[in-house]
């Protein structure tokens, strides 16, 4: 019987755990108890450092891996009946093509695995690649090898699109273009899962973001949920009578939270300016410092480990993960 | 299977000049110039003639190349990221092995055809049964050393790691007593080389198990265990070889 249309659920993970044990060294738990669900039609942005697990839970996620414990469904099934029958593919990290094929043999050879596949020069088209039709894999930049990928991830039809790390060794255009053409996908109402350690993708690109570190979600928001949080400003002073301050703070809309801290006072608030006028004017403050409670200081709390900068071509290609023992 | 998928392979291979030259060029080159000119090459063993014995030796050598480069060409490509793009799609492990397997014995036929078709229009003279036998035993052994490809290029996980090994195979055919006929301690050590076996099973239609000094002088004959123990020995190692090295890929992955 096939649910898949009917299947509310894109992706359903609980208590996922996978364990390596690299030669000569101790076990490492590089997704150590996942859980986490994705109904139909979200973007998800799966936002980490690198060695955060990602790749290994996407891996999971594909049926590319076998967990440790735990369980994986794709619309309800096993994720390798998934991708049998079509309805998930992906946009792997850099390896994993044939350098004497041609781009069009490439596509070719992969469409004949499946029993139905859309058609090729249209996937072609679709993926930027029809002019690329007869060049070898080798000659192909990063983001050209990326768009067949892309091409060879959209043959299927698949209802669910994974992307590790998709603009890896992309420049700035290719990157944008890559973009323009995922949301596109999106916009056909597939239901998209990427891994990404730039914070900027994560934001422009997905409704929903959940954050991994060292093999676990740390935090699991809507996109805008995580901006307002990036509004923030951290407003400190030192104060002589804190507790009537305190009193005062609270008691505006714009304060989200006020305490003592290190022995200054210290609010979290929409409204920065508002709160550091009170502070000096009225509550006797000295010392004063505004900062931005950026998401990037939200992400660094929760994970311990900066993100990467914005992105640009000099990012080292991430390819520590794939072999996973790293993570 | 997929025919798609079986006619880019070949494409594939079309395109590798280099891998031709040694699986089709070379056994054909040497067997022209030790098979088909040399003085003695007509002189008639049990079921054909020397010539015939020294063709059979140059196809067995071209059709062990293709097995090789294929067997190790495919570990290097799975290791390096193409099993796991294999992996998003319906085809299954035993799908791209028969992919693979019809592409080895496809392109190990290459050189059987081309040296036997050297043999026939030269000095090669034999029985039908001595002809068609020893080419069957030629390209159905020659899979044993899709397994020795396969676990170099498991092992060193590089294309020029199957190339070395291809070479190797020039080495090991000179011990193995497939291009010289060996006579004394050399024989000894030949009796316990990988190509052996290989070698005097696919000449055995013609021999009948006899052996020869490259000067003509009849030597005891081996019985039929010697190579049969030989080439499944050898077998047994690369596929124990090959099946370890599959597991440390995959405790790595």
């Amino acid at each position: 019987m096939d649910t898949t249309t009917t299947w509310p659920t894109a992706v359903e993970i609980h208590g996922l755990r996978r364990i390596f044990t690299p030669r000569g060294s101790e076990p490492v738990a590089a997704v150590a108890g996942v859980d986490l669900e994705v109904e139909k039609g979200e973007v998800v942005a799966l936002l980490g450092p690198n060695g955060a697990g990602k790749t290994t839970l996407l891996d999971l996620l594909l049926g590319l891996g076998e967990p440790t414990a735990g369980t994986v469904r794709v619309f309800g099934r096993p994720p390798r009946e998934a991708v049998t029958a079509g309805r998930v593919s992906a946009v792997l990290q850099t390896g994993g093509l044939l350098r004497d094929l041609t781009v069009r043999e490439t596509v070719r050879l992969v469409a004949s695995t499946f029993p139905r596949h859309a058609p090729v020069d249209e996937v072609m088209e679709r993926a930027g690649l029809s002019r690329l039709a007869k060049r070898r894999v080798s000659k192909c930049s990063g983001g050209e090898q990326q768009r067949l990928r892309f091409a060879l991830a959209l043959l299927p039809d698949p209802d669910l699109l994974v992307l590790d790390e998709p603009t890896t060794g992309m420049d700035v255009t290719a990157r944008r273009d890559f973009w323009a053409a995922m949301h596109e996908e999106a916009a056909r109402g597939r239901t998209v899962v990427f891994a990404t350690h730039y914070l900027a993708e994560a934001e422009d690109f997905a409704e929903r973001i959940v954050m991994m570190a060292r093999g676990r979600v740390v935090a699991d928001a809507t996109t805008s949920e995580l901006r307002r949080y990036a509004d923030e400003r951290s407003v400190s002073a030192r104060v002589a009578e804190p507790e009537p301050a305190l009193e005062r703070l609270r008691a505006l809309p714009a304060v989200s939270e006020a305490g003592m801290v290190d022995g200054r006072l210290r609010v979290r608030t929409l409204d920065g300016d508002t709160v550091a006028r009170l502070l000096l004017d009225e509550l006797g403050g000295s010392d004063l410092l505004v900062e931005s409670a950026g998401l990037e200081d939200a992400f660094v709390a929760l994970t311990g480990a900066p993100l990467a900068a914005e992105p640009d071509e000099t990012e080292p290609t991430a390819t520590d993960e794939t072999e996973g023992v790293s993570a | 299977m997929s025919l798609t998928y079986l006619r880019i392979e070949l494409t594939r291979l079309a395109r590798d000049p280099g891998n031709l030259f040694f699986t089709i060029g070379l056994p054909g080159v040497l067997f022209l110039i030790f098979g088909a000119s040399q003085d003695g090459v007509d002189r008639m063993l049990e079921h054909g003639n020397v010539a015939l014995y020294i063709m059979v030796g140059m196809a067995a050598y071209g059709a062990i190349t293709a097995t090789t480069t294929i067997g190790g060409g495919a570990a290097v490509e799975r290791s390096q990221g193409w099993g796991r793009q294999l992996g998003l799609t319906p085809l299954r492990d035993h799908q791209y092995v028969a992919v693979k397997a019809v592409t080895a014995l496809l392109i190990a036929a290459l050189p059987v055809v081309v040296v036997y078709a050297l043999g026939a229009l030269t000095s090669a003279e034999g029985t039908a049964r001595a002809w068609a036998l020893s080419a069957v035993v030629v390209l159905v052994g020659a899979s044993a050393f899709a397994l020795f490809g396969l676990a170099v290029g498991m092992a060193f996980r590089t294309e020029g790691a199957v190339s070395v090994a291809a070479g190797l195979l020039v080495v090991m055919s000179f011990l193995g007593n497939l291009f010289v006929p060996l006579d004394g301690v050399l024989l000894e050590i030949a009796r316990f080389s990988p190509l052996y076996g290989y070698a005097a099973l696919a000449r055995r239609p013609i021999t009948d198990g006899a052996m020869f000094t490259s000067e003509g002088v009849p030597l005891d004959a081996d019985p039929l265990w010697v190579p049969v123990l030989n080439l499944c020995v050898w077998t047994l190692i690369f596929g124990l070889a090959a099946v370890a090295l599959v597991r440390r890929g995959r405790a790595r992955q």
